[in-house]
């Protein structure tokens, strides 16, 4: 219990290094709910974008070799399309019609699933759709309306990364320096009998305690600024909404505990080489 | 019956091949205080911090109560057994004088309730004001820190104390209190004192003074220091 009350008043008097080891912190962890609530808005965009386009069919006479052109294509008439849409296979139809005639490459189907595509051709063929016929999914639309998310998402990915590997490297210079200054305190705690496990976990509390003020103020300012962000970075049609949901907070309070404890790590690493008395020799 | 003993104790720093001294053989009882003294640099710090558990020796063995210091959980013994005054105090210089006894208690285990209370009680006995322990340690004198510390080493009321030059920042007045109070503690209380000292005035409430020189120990009586 001493070991807390201890790390908590260590807090208060080591006030210009935790306020320096907690402005990087507030940093790493608002940038990092910056990126991650634009990367996981946009995973979620593009996957629902997939679904949606995964469901949607249609047909097409085949081009033909010869003049690149429709002409000589069987014909699909009106009845054909409203055969071909009595399916168990669809959630919905939306067929096209033009100057008084059946568009069958104007139809769209809409698939209760992406998965049953092929069931849903086969279906089609045995009620008379042409062998010249295609039944496709239009890549190039989707290519086309999913690109800027993608590049939005990939600048998102990047941005957290670099901020999550700059973020450790600051934090591992910062606490390195911080237990080269306390080097005599460890040395005069160690001299009173204070075990290594206890010294490890006092200087542990007091990364935790720094890490998660930081990350309650880094998660309002990083919401708060997610919007504007990725308004500035979006450059598709309308605009995209960025909201930070239980998953991605969950994240990032992960990622600053796994990045306060690998500091920790560092502190460890250093504490276990020194001796009391080496220290202590080292300072008198 | 010893309570500390030195047994064909050799040391000698890591990489060096001289001995700082060699087969030292010393018994330390309870209920005395005992003095070393010797010129700077004799090995008298190093032989303390043998004593308190700091640092073990190259060959030989110290025993506290019949165990081997070298086999045994040190930080246990420095935080239970031993009260350490060290010659550079060694305190926490952020925290106040009374941070630094009420986190030693903790660290040794007192059980004490109220700790506070009884670090202003130790201070008192040192000289040291209700106002002034409320000072972090830098705003402190030196003779005051030099009190801090004594108070530290005593506030887990340990069956040794080991002191290296312990009134060497004190005025006379003071002085004359610590001794008084480490003399008390020893004639007392029966615990065993064990003090560096280049001080005459300390070592006349010596019951056993030792030399150290060249390596060699010898016990000497008062007159012939």
């Amino acid at each position: 219990m001493y070991v807390f009350e201890h790390a908590l008043l260590n807090l208060g008097k080591n006030k210009g290094r935790n306020i320096l080891l907690g402005i990087m912190l507030f940093a790493v962890i608002a940038s990092a709910v910056i990126a991650l609530s634009i990367f996981n808005a946009t995973d979620s965009i593009i996957e629902n974008a997939r679904i949606e386009f995964n469901t949607m069919i249609q047909i097409r006479p085949q081009r033909r070799q010869m003049g690149g052109n429709d002409n000589g294509a069987s014909t699909v008439t009106l009845e054909d399309l409203h055969r071909f849409a009595d399916s168990d296979y669809l959630s919905g139809v939306q067929i096209g019609v033009g100057g008084g005639f059946a568009r069958g490459n104007e139809t769209v189907f809409y698939l209760r699933s992406p998965e049953l595509l092929y069931a849903f051709e086969a279906e089609m063929r045995e009620k008379g759709l042409p062998d010249d016929w295609a039944v496709f999914r239009d890549e190039s639309s989707y290519r086309r309306m999913i690109a800027p998310i993608e590049n939005l998402q990939d600048i998102s990915l990047t941005f957290l990364i670099v901020v999550m590997l700059f973020g450790a490297a600051i934090m591992i210079l910062l606490s390195v320096i911080a237990i080269r200054e306390r080097k005599y305190e460890i040395g005069v705690l160690r001299a009173m009998g204070m075990k290594k496990n206890k010294v490890v976990l006092c200087l542990w509390v007091e990364t935790i305690v720094i890490t998660f003020v930081c990350f309650v103020f880094g998660i309002i300012v990083g919401t708060v600024l997610s919007n504007p962000v990725a308004g500035a970075l979006w450059t598709g049609e309308g605009q995209i909404n960025i909201a930070l949901n239980g998953i991605t907070a969950l994240q990032i309070l992960g990622a600053s505990l796994l990045l306060a404890t690998i500091t920790g790590a560092v502190s460890v690493s250093r504490i276990t080489k020194y001796e009391p008395i080496k220290i202590l020799m080292e300072r008198n | 019956m010893s309570t500390l003993a030195l047994q064909n104790v050799t040391y000698k720093y890591e990489g060096s091949s001289k001995n700082i001294f060699k087969d030292v053989n010393m018994d330390f009882e309870k209920g005395k205080v005992y003095t070393i003294v010797g010129k700077s640099g004799a090995g008298k710090s190093t032989l303390l911090n043998l004593l308190a558990g700091l640092d073990t020796a190259t060959e030989g063995s110290v025993t506290y109560e019949n165990e081997n210091l070298a086999e045994m959980n040190r930080n246990r013994y420095r935080a239970k057994n031993a009260g350490i005054i060290f010659q550079g105090l060694n305190l926490l210089t952020n925290a106040t004088a009374i941070d630094n006894i009420v986190l030693s208690m903790n660290i040794s285990g007192v059980s004490e309730r109220n700790k506070k209370a009884k670090t202003y009680s130790l201070l008192e006995k040192v000289g040291i004001s209700k106002e002034k322990a409320t000072r972090k340690i830098l705003k402190l004198s030196g003779g005051e820190q030099q009190r801090v510390a004594i108070a530290r080493a005593l506030a887990h009321d340990p069956e040794l104390i080991v002191a290296d030059e312990p009134t060497g920042n004190l005025d006379k007045q003071t002085e004359d209190s610590i001794l008084k109070i480490f003399s008390s503690l020893a004639h007392d209380e029966g615990k065993c004192v064990i003090i560096v000292t280049h001080s005459k005035k300390v070592t006349n409430i010596a019951d056993e003074m030792w030399g150290l020189d060249k390596g060699v120990f010898r016990q000497m009586t008062k007159d012939k220091k």
